[in-house]
């Protein structure tokens, strides 16, 4: 008997006493999830390299080339240029709607594709090239065409635009990828979005182009009749930017349209099924009103949040997908399924099964050091539930829950969830949380929502009503979704490879990886007579690093409209339909900039193994341990075992290290309210990692915590290092209390691992609540949890074929254990399984 | 010289009888589905390895 044929002979509750919960969601979810969910092409990359039959789409390149040679789109202004070329995309791509599917629309041409935009930028479009692996057949023609578009676009990307509006030094040490990620524009990132504007019902696409399309008539008319004076100039530019949002708008209504006729033509002429030619043409009416017009249903409110989305990709490489989906689509369910009965609970759940299914299965192809550093998934989708409304009242909904079982049968890696518990949050709620937890998802993530709003209020200035209105912009980050608060681009370039402070400290601030004086240059280590020296050469470097990251940010925050506009962005943003001003235009936003923290514990371990074993117990002198960290702890063995085993570690409610921790990040929060965004708003730090810690194993050298160059970093956030947190969850915890989580900085990520033979049953949930109590007691803002055994982990990676569907946490988000490298997941086993209660 | 206008898969417009679509049924390693690309009802379809006579 086969291994699967002995597991269909395995009843649910059988599979639920071992725990594989993977074979108990196939078991129990509806023939159409199932189907949909096992057609899901996988598209995060594993060690750098996309899955087997994932190939690079060239549709849009080609199409973007045939509308870029189009004469009248080379005589336009260029954010007119640019809404032609998408629209001209969306006008022509290939669609296609699966078997079974109730939700319709995808970035690129097929499932197996992944989205290629090569007027973003000549290093994406080399790298492209050079990956075999994904061209798509036949290879030799595809090859010539990559070629072709290369050359093309060459030149004229997006990234020959802003690269020479930058300072050439600073370009190149963030190019370097040593202490941050990727191109400052405004075009690859994480876009927020004004769903206060545009998911509440009250308007839709054809509602704001009418309010667009007066606005041109009325500037028009000022130009025409007014007296000149200087003050209709700028409704020449306004005017090209409304234009180029109509164009958008326009082109979403008509791509959405392609698929209401493909829906009704398959329904008509293809469909034998009579339920499935209802479903196509329940579908075809769907895409006819939505975006068009708003939403009247779940369907509609889920197909319409889709195409946005869509959209969005199609403008931008985009790393994530801020979502508040049981807010916004919640009025519907509860109008479709508790007050009409239009829908079952389980036709509801099939429904946002699929719309998880949807997102997970998008992909854009991204550059080697995201692939590299987001292993597994296409970006960070984590999408907000619960909360409270903006009164303060309870927010959780029958939709809160209905997410949280669909994602149970649907066991998609990507999206994620992260819950916003207050007070007030239901039993029920957190019961789901937790069933999802002991599911071994790794989500939801729990976030402090008091904590976060007062966080929100303190270092933006956001009112409270539209504090409360926050969602995860990325992983971690919240961000209002109000026409001033939200945050059109988040910029990636702000993210800070953190162990490289500690690590300069040493070196002076030049770094042998990439063989460049990177940070500050700080006084000889060697010199150090006493401890404040360290800190200040510490700060010093800080300062250096977070300056060069947030420059460099805040130039290309200020030149984006003009040389990366967004139209399609602009076009559903309160601000830019009123103003005629690119949404990435800082003077129409409040500012909700933060520095992201990758690698960021190791200073504390380290600046405590400084203190503890040269100033204070006098063990070794600076120049032994200078020594040691050049030779990589080289012929220093001993040495190093003592900086690992007999300093202080974080995350043991131990004052002499935690008071370092605060130390560092109220050094940080300092110079965070010194440094100012476009926006003139201030610039916390975030502690987390995704899976930077791999990322970097191999750039950042020794530290004085006995890591060696090469060692996987701890990861991240504000998390203990792996095995090294020794005195149970509560000592982690109140280590963790220490930090003010309103005022040390915007957010701090906390991973724990907790024991799922422990946690079963009625008892398991009372002791996981208890917990919960005294993480929110001591007010910290988030907390996140790997519930599976060691035993299955190892398994998996023993015979990855028979474990495909196991989900872990690896940092802000969740992947498949199988998609990850073996570094990732034996520092996921690394983690120290917490016993509570 | 064929045109895609005389092909099974191809789906006059409503607004111009001179567009359309070209609606296939394709399937893949994973999962089944019709996609449908715009064309020009006067397209040659002469190298075209789906064309099948209306």
């Amino acid at each position: 008997m086969t291994a699967e044929a002995a597991r269909n002979l395995e009843s649910v509750e059988d599979l639920e006493k071992k725990q594989q919960w993977w074979w108990v969601a196939e078991k129990t979810r509806s023939r159409r999830l199932d189907y949909l969910r096992k057609a899901i092409w996988k598209k995060g990359a594993i060690g750098g390299l996309y899955n087997p039959g994932v190939k690079v789409d060239l549709e849009f390149g080609l199409l973007a080339m045939e509308s870029w040679n189009a004469a009248q789109v080379l005589a336009d202004p260029k954010v007119i240029q640019f809404a032609k070329h998408l629209a001209h995309y969306l006008d022509n791509k290939t669609i296609f709607i699966t078997d079974h599917a109730q939700l319709v629309g995808y970035v690129g041409s097929l499932p197996h594709t992944v989205f290629w935009d090569p007027t973003m930028g000549e290093m994406l479009n080399e790298e492209i090239y050079n990956d075999s692996t994904a061209i798509p057949e036949p290879v030799e023609e595809s090859i010539k065409t990559v070629a072709e578009l290369c050359d093309f676009w060459a030149g004229k990307t997006m990234q020959s635009e802003i690269l020479p509006t930058f300072d050439i030094e600073d370009m190149m040490k963030v190019m370097s990828g040593a202490v941050g990620w990727g191109l400052p524009m405004s075009r690859t990132g994480y876009s927020g979005k004004d769903y206060e504007y545009l998911m509440t019902g009250k308007r839709a696409f054809q509602d704001i182009l009418d309010e667009l399309n007066q606005k041109i008539e009325e500037a028009d008319y000022r130009i025409h009749n007014e007296t000149p004076t200087p003050e209709i100039l700028d409704l020449y530019d306004k005017i090209d930017c409304w234009e180029a949002m109509t164009i958008m708008l326009e082109a979403g209504m008509r791509h959405a349209k392609r698929y209401a006729r493909l829906a009704r033509t398959l329904a008509e002429q293809f469909e034998a099924d009579s339920t499935r030619r209802e479903e196509l043409l329940l579908v075809a009416e769907t895409c006819e009103q939505v975006p068009a017009k708003p939403p009247r249903s779940l369907q509609e409110s889920l197909q319409y949040d889709l195409f946005i989305q869509l959209f969005s990709r199609t403008e931008a490489v985009e790393g994530a997908w801020p979502s508040r989906p049981d807010y916004y689509h919640g009025p519907y369910y509860q109008k479709d399924v508790n007050e009409k009965k239009r829908l079952t609970e389980q036709a509801a759940i099939d429904l946002v099964g699929e719309f998880l299914i949807r997102a997970a299965e998008v992909g854009q192809y991204k550059p080697r050091w995201t692939k590299e550093g987001l292993q597994g998934i296409d970006g960070t989708w984590v999408w907000t539930l619960g909360g409270v409304n903006k009164d303060g009242s309870d927010a959780c909904n029958d939709l809160t829950i209905a997410f949280m079982k669909a994602a149970r049968q649907v066991r998609v890696a990507n999206p994620t969830f992260a819950l916003r518990w207050h007070p007030e949050v239901r039993d029920e709620v957190m019961r789901e949380a937790f069933e999802c937890i002991r599911h071994g998802l790794g989500y939801p993530s729990i976030r402090n929502d008091p904590v976060l709003i007062e966080n929100a209020m303190f270092w933006h200035g956001h009112p409270v009503e539209e504090a409360r209105t926050w969602l995860h912009q990325a992983c971690m980050s919240p961000a209002p979704t109000t026409k001033h608060g939200f945050q059109p681009m988040r910029m990636a370039s702000a993210t800070a490879n953190c162990a490289k402070i500690i690590e300069y400290v040493f070196t002076r601030g030049f770094d042998k990886t990439v063989n460049m004086q990177m940070g500050a240059l700080t006084d000889d280590p060697r010199k150090f007579m006493d401890f404040e020296e360290v800190k200040t050469a510490w700060s010093a470097q800080m300062e250096s690093i977070f300056g060069l990251l947030v420059r460099v940010v805040n130039r290309g925050r200020a030149t984006a409209p003009k040389t990366c506009p967004r139209p399609y962005l602009s076009a559903i943003s309160e601000r830019s339909v009123e103003t005629g001003m690119d949404v990435c235009d800082p003077s129409l936003s409040r500012g909700n900039a933060w520095i992201t923290g990758f690698t960021w514990v190791e200073n504390a371990d380290s600046l405590a193994a400084v203190k503890k074993l040269v100033f204070d117990d006098k063990k070794y002198t600076m120049d032994q341990l200078c020594d040691a960290l050049e030779a990589d702890w080289e012929g220093h063995e001993a040495m190093r075992l003592d900086f690992v085993n007999n300093a202080p570690k974080w995350g043991n409610d131990d004052d002499y290290v935690d008071d370092i921790m605060v130390w560092c990040l109220r050094d940080v929060a300092r110079f965070s309210k010194e440094m100012k965004c476009p926006s003139g708003n201030n610039w916390p730090l975030l502690p987390e990692n995704v899976s930077g810690n791999i990322h970097y194993a191999n750039m950042v050298g020794a530290l004085p915590n006995g890591r060696r160059l090469g060692d996987a970093l701890y990861d991240g956030g504000i998390s203990p290092g792996p095995g090294l947190d020794k005195k149970g969850p509560t000592a982690v915890l109140k280590s963790c209390g220490k930090i003010n989580h309103v005022e040390d900085g915007r957010a701090f990520l906390l991973n724990q691992r907790l024991s799922p033979s422990q946690l079963a049953g009625e008892k398991g949930f009372t002791m996981w609540k208890a917990y919960l109590k005294t993480w929110a007691d001591l007010g910290l803002d988030h907390v996140q949890f790997n519930m599976v055994s060691d035993e299955t982990l190892r398994a998996a990676q023993s015979d990855p074929e028979k474990y495909q569907e196991v989900i872990v946490r690896v940092a802000g988000y969740s992947a498949h254990f199988v998609d990850i490298s073996r570094k990732t997941q034996d520092n996921i086993i690394q983690r120290t399984v917490q016993g509570i209660g | 010289m064929a045109e895609c206008r005389e092909c099974k898969s191809f789906f006059v417009s409503e607004d111009s009888p001179e567009k359309g679509d070209c609606i296939q049924r394709v399937v893949d390693p994973r999962q089944a589905y019709y996609r449908s690309v715009p064309v020009n009802a006067d397209k040659s379809a002469s190298q075209c390895l789906n064309f099948i006579k209306k």
